[in-house]
């Protein structure tokens, strides 16, 4: 029996305009007091209409472009009709026929997943369920409600959990490139609803696909992988034990139970259901010019596949250095400017490592360590050059420099100079090192001894002898003259 | 002095020449109001509080010789379905007695911005569903020419307020003929304009697509100095028209009816006609025809399919748009909590009327999934069949003149118990709707029991100069608007 997994994700993505989808309310709603931040409009009072936030439309366009999708020049709005208290107006305004971009693509793992498509449509607001005196609330925040949401559709392309956490950080990455989102899965700006079945061929060459599970609920990334692996598994046993195959009413909605890591049995047998969707008439059709579509397409950045490659082919970085420099958009171009106060081509690809390793290790060892971002201006590239210069004339060592750029960064001075005033600028001068392995090798009988014994213990006579000059001395040298003195 | 039987520029000049006090204007037709409208019951709520507050502010004006607005001193009656910040609007539903908004609707905002003075919200059927009154959720509005008959709807209580004098102009809406068949049954003046021209934001919506406010009065010349108001852009209704809007008052009577080529189209004189209305509008032309119009005969051959295509998609909008009337963020609320389907079905079982509820499932029925494209996307195929044919035979004749209602006023009651047959009385108001052309409809006479007839002038988009032109000369040789009943 061979089983193949197939995973289709829809991606919810709040986008982070100053206004609401359809009205002018600010968009912030995460610790926010509670409906504050509504007016006629999404709150659903009578009377009140809609009004297109044309920036969100363009957004939704731009992240389209991202991910492959073709714009359509014409699209609209429709309603989707359902009832739910913190839906306020009993419809949900969305996109069915002609979501504004369609047919993407993006690659995972070496493996192309198609999109379906990405459209525009709205947030709900917030249902807060509490007892209180031993009653059952329902408490509605319709801060949330109108906030712009972009819905990807993936084709079912996905086979693995793995490669669906892979997706979603693409995604991620993608739309924190473009700028249009946090996308923070813990905070509920970007959402996951995967749908999941099995295909399964049997010994005796019968296929039979299990039935579709939408899973519902999963607010971490790590639950997106926890819950698809569960299900898939739980599919298989069922399989195993009914041999029910999918049909098109036997689709069922299942939640996350996070605590527990098990998915649960939400809504059963559900068709389509029906939500009548039709054009909202409120809203005229959306035009976008082919010019205006060209001028979204040249705003689109750069994007981590290209920047990877780029970092591969042209700056020479490993695979992991490339795709760790690229993990985000303002980390890469702050190292990028750095990387043109190199203005000559010779040894470029050694200025890039150099300053690629300064980058992931010592400034954002001090990163995460702060808890802070990266701020560009507190990176002067000609410092970075006039390291990189300094340890190539063996002037100061790799180890001081990882030392001086991370208080270089803090203080804004030249780390040359913290080399300098630190006594760390290193010292090449064979006679200088020469006096200082004699002393080492007078006070340390012992390991001159372990040293004749066994070469290799020579590792702790050149630690010594880097300690007595604090550090300056050039260690190749070092070691050279302490093997001479000891031949 | 009577007030009341002065025009909107006539009051403006007694302000100015300070023969008058805008509060003593107010107190007389207070004092109408509370005299007659008991007979007609044109009002859900009389406003004087707010019409006297207004007045003052008027007053106040003057006295510190400040500009007043253009419509200082007039008073208008509003239809209770445009929001009127902090006065309750019913839209003569159950559903939502108690309302009080806190915003207004934007025409009413401009009247008010220009000192008009409001003396009261009109009855109309619920949510403007109906075409008599008689489906309102508090009472019927009796017609002032004949108590025991219908004013005509939805906008019933404007036109019977406007038609017994208890203001200078009133405030109605129009998706399938409310303003136009209220106006003729009453023997008042009414404006449908193009879709688009005034706003819709800040009224209850019945079908967003179809619904034009606009406005009632006894001359021609009162409705134009007021749609100059009202009329233009409102970056809160993105279906709002951005065309720059003429002066219309200055424009009245600048189309030459000699050479005016006027199209009578014979599907709107078909044996269906009440053969008194019938005669009384081809009078209409011919008195038009008198000042050198050429009458011709055209034809609007899907004028047939016009009710069947307004009876599709109205329902389909409205059953969308009264979903937000839900009791949960205004509106009449009931005390069962037990969970929130029984809620909802309390709520709008109880309080919506027969009409509402009917209409709800007609457009739930045509918009559900294996319905939808043989009932909603063909009626949408048909309905733009129906405006190329108006613009067709508008590029053809300067004008369309048609009849209004079939007949003149009907006895209250007479049609409760066949909604089909009250369906049928909007068959030559609808078509205008399913186009979006606009039509003034004006007094031409009278039956034999003393009931008003009227007739329509039908313009291409945006004409209403032109219609409101000849409507305003064709009052200059008739006297049918300046008839009055006797209360």
């Amino acid at each position: 029996m061979k089983v193949t997994p197939i995973i289709g994700l829809e991606v919810h993505v709040e986008l982070c305009t100053q206004s609401k989808m359809f009205c002018s309310c600010s968009t912030t709603h995460f610790h926010v007091e509670a409906n504050t931040h509504t007016c006629p409009v999404c709150l659903g009072l009578p009377g009140a209409l809609p009004v297109p936030n044309r920036t969100a439309c363009e957004w939704c366009i731009k992240l389209g472009i991202a991910l492959g999708c073709t714009p359509n020049l014409t699209s609209f709005f429709e309603r989707k009709n359902y009832f739910y208290p913190d839906l306020a107006k009993g419809y949900q305004l969305t996109q069915f026929e002609k979501p504004f971009v369609v047919n993407g693509k993006i690659v995972i793992d070496g493996q192309e997943i198609r999109i379906n498509r990405a459209h525009m449509e709205e947030d709900t607001g917030k249902s807060i369920h509490l007892t209180t005196g031993g009653q059952d609330l329902t408490l509605i925040d319709y801060n949330r409600c109108g906030v712009p949401l972009v819905e990807i559709v993936s084709e079912p392309d996905i086979t693995s959990a793995q490669m669906a956490k892979n997706y979603l950080l693409k995604i991620q990455q993608i739309i924190r490139y473009l700028g249009i989102s946090d996308a923070d899965i813990e905070k509920g700006s970007m959402r996951c609803e995967p749908t999941i079945n099995l295909k399964i061929e049997t010994d005796d060459g019968q296929v039979i696909y299990t039935p579709l599970a939408e899973i519902k609920n999963v607010a971490s990334l790590t639950g997106v992988q926890t819950a698809i692996d569960f299900e898939l598994n739980r599919q298989l046993e069922e399989f195993k034990q009914t041999g029910e195959g999918k049909s098109k009413t036997n689709k069922t909605t299942r939640g996350w139970d996070a605590d527990k890591n098990q998915t649960f049995l939400q809504r059963e047998k559900e068709g389509s259901s029906d939500y009548r969707y039709f054009p909202e008439p409120d809203i005229p059709y959306i035009n976008f010019t082919q010019a205006e579509i060209d001028a979204i397409k040249v705003s689109v950045p750069e994007l981590p596949d290209q920047k990877v490659a780029k970092y591969q082919d042209v700056l020479g970085l490993s695979d992991y250095d490339a795709a760790s420099i690229a993990q985000d958009f303002s980390f890469a171009n702050v190292y990028e400017s750095v990387l043109k106060s190199h203005l000559s081509d010779s040894n470029l690809k050694d200025f890039t490592k150099f300053t690629a390793n300064l980058f992931l290790g010592a400034i954002k060892t001090h990163l995460n360590e702060s808890g802070k971002d990266l701020d560009q201006s507190k990176i002067n590239p000609q410092f970075f050059f006039d390291l990189f210069t300094a340890v190539s004339n063996s002037e100061i060592s790799a180890t001081v420099a990882k030392q001086v750029i991370t208080e270089s960064y803090q203080t804004g001075v030249n780390p040359i100079e913290i080399a300098k005033s630190k006594g760390l600028i290193q010292v090449s001068d064979s006679g200088e090192i020469e006096k200082i392995a004699k002393e080492v090798i007078e006070s340390n009988p012992k390991a001159v001894e372990d040293y004749k014994k066994n070469p290799m213990s020579i590792g702790f006579l050149i630690g010594q002898l880097m300690k007595a000059s604090n550090g300056s001395a050039n260690p190749k040298m070092a070691k050279e003259i302490l093997e001479k003195l000891l031949k | 002095m009577d007030y009341s039987t002065l025009s909107i520029p006539q009051i403006h000049q007694l302000l100015l020449d300070k023969k008058a006090t805008a509060t003593e204007i107010t107190k007389f037709f207070l004092d109408k109001v509370k005299l007659i409208d008991p007979k007609i019951k044109a009002f859900i709520t009389i406003t004087e509080k707010e019409a006297l507050e207004k007045a003052a502010e008027i007053d106040k004006k003057i006295a510190n010789n400040q500009t007043i607005g253009k419509l200082a001193g007039s008073i208008m009656a509003v239809k209770d379905i445009f929001l009127t910040k902090d006065i309750e609007t019913t839209a003569s539903s159950q559903v939502l007695k108690g309302y009080i908004p806190q915003y207004s609707s934007t025409v009413y905002q401009k009247l008010l911005d220009q000192d008009a003075i409001i003396i009261g919200k009109t009855n109309t059927d619920p949510f403007a569903f109906g075409g008599s009154t008689e489906n309102s959720g508090f009472f019927t509005t009796k017609n002032p020419w004949n108590l025991d008959m219908i004013p005509g709807g939805s906008s019933g209580g404007s036109a019977a307020a406007t038609a017994a004098n208890l203001c200078h102009f009133a405030l109605g809406t129009d998706t399938g003929g409310s303003i136009r068949q209220p106006a003729s049954l009453c023997g008042v003046s009414g404006l449908k304009p193009t879709y688009g021209l005034n706003s819709r934001f800040g009224i209850t919506a019945m079908a967003s697509s179809f619904d034009c406010p606009g406005v009632f009065a006894r001359s021609v010349d009162d409705i134009a100095t007021v749609t100059q108001i009202t009329a233009g852009h409102d970056k809160n209704d993105a279906t709002s028209t951005h065309q720059t809007i003429p002066d219309y008052s200055s424009l009245l009577d600048s189309v030459n009816l000699k050479g005016l080529k006027i199209g009578l189209p014979k599907e709107y004189f078909t044996q269906a006609i009440n053969p008194e209305v019938k005669a009384k509008v081809l009078e209409a032309a011919k008195v038009l025809e008198s000042k050198g119009a050429i009458l011709k005969e055209v034809s609007l051959p899907s004028t047939n399919l016009g009710l069947a295509v307004y009876y599709i998609l109205v329902p389909s909008e409205i059953s969308a748009n009264m979903s937000r009337y839900e009791g949960i963020r205004f509106g009449q609320t009931v005390p069962d909590g037990s969970n929130i389907i029984s809620y909802y079905m309390n709520i709008r079982g109880q309080f919506m009327e027969p009409e509402v509820k009917r209409r709800i499932i007609i457009g739930t029925y045509a918009l559900s999934s294996g319905y939808y494209d043989a009932y909603y996307t063909k009626a949408a195929k048909v309905r733009t069949l129906i405006k190329q044919e108006f613009e067709s035979v508008l590029a053809d004749v300067d004008v369309i003149l048609a009849p209004v209602s079939p007949t003149p006023a009907w006895k209250i009651g007479e049609k409760c118990s066949n909604p089909l047959e009250m369906y049928l009385a909007d068959a030559y108001t609808v078509c205008i709707n399913v186009a979006g052309v606009p039509s003034l409809a004006l007094p031409c006479g009278f039956s034999n029991n003393n009931l008003p007839i009227g007739f329509q002038l039908i313009g291409n988009f945006f004409e209403e100069s032109k219609i409101m032109s000849i409507g305003h000369q064709y009052q200059k040789i008739t006297d049918y608007h300046l008839q009055q009943p006797k209360l």
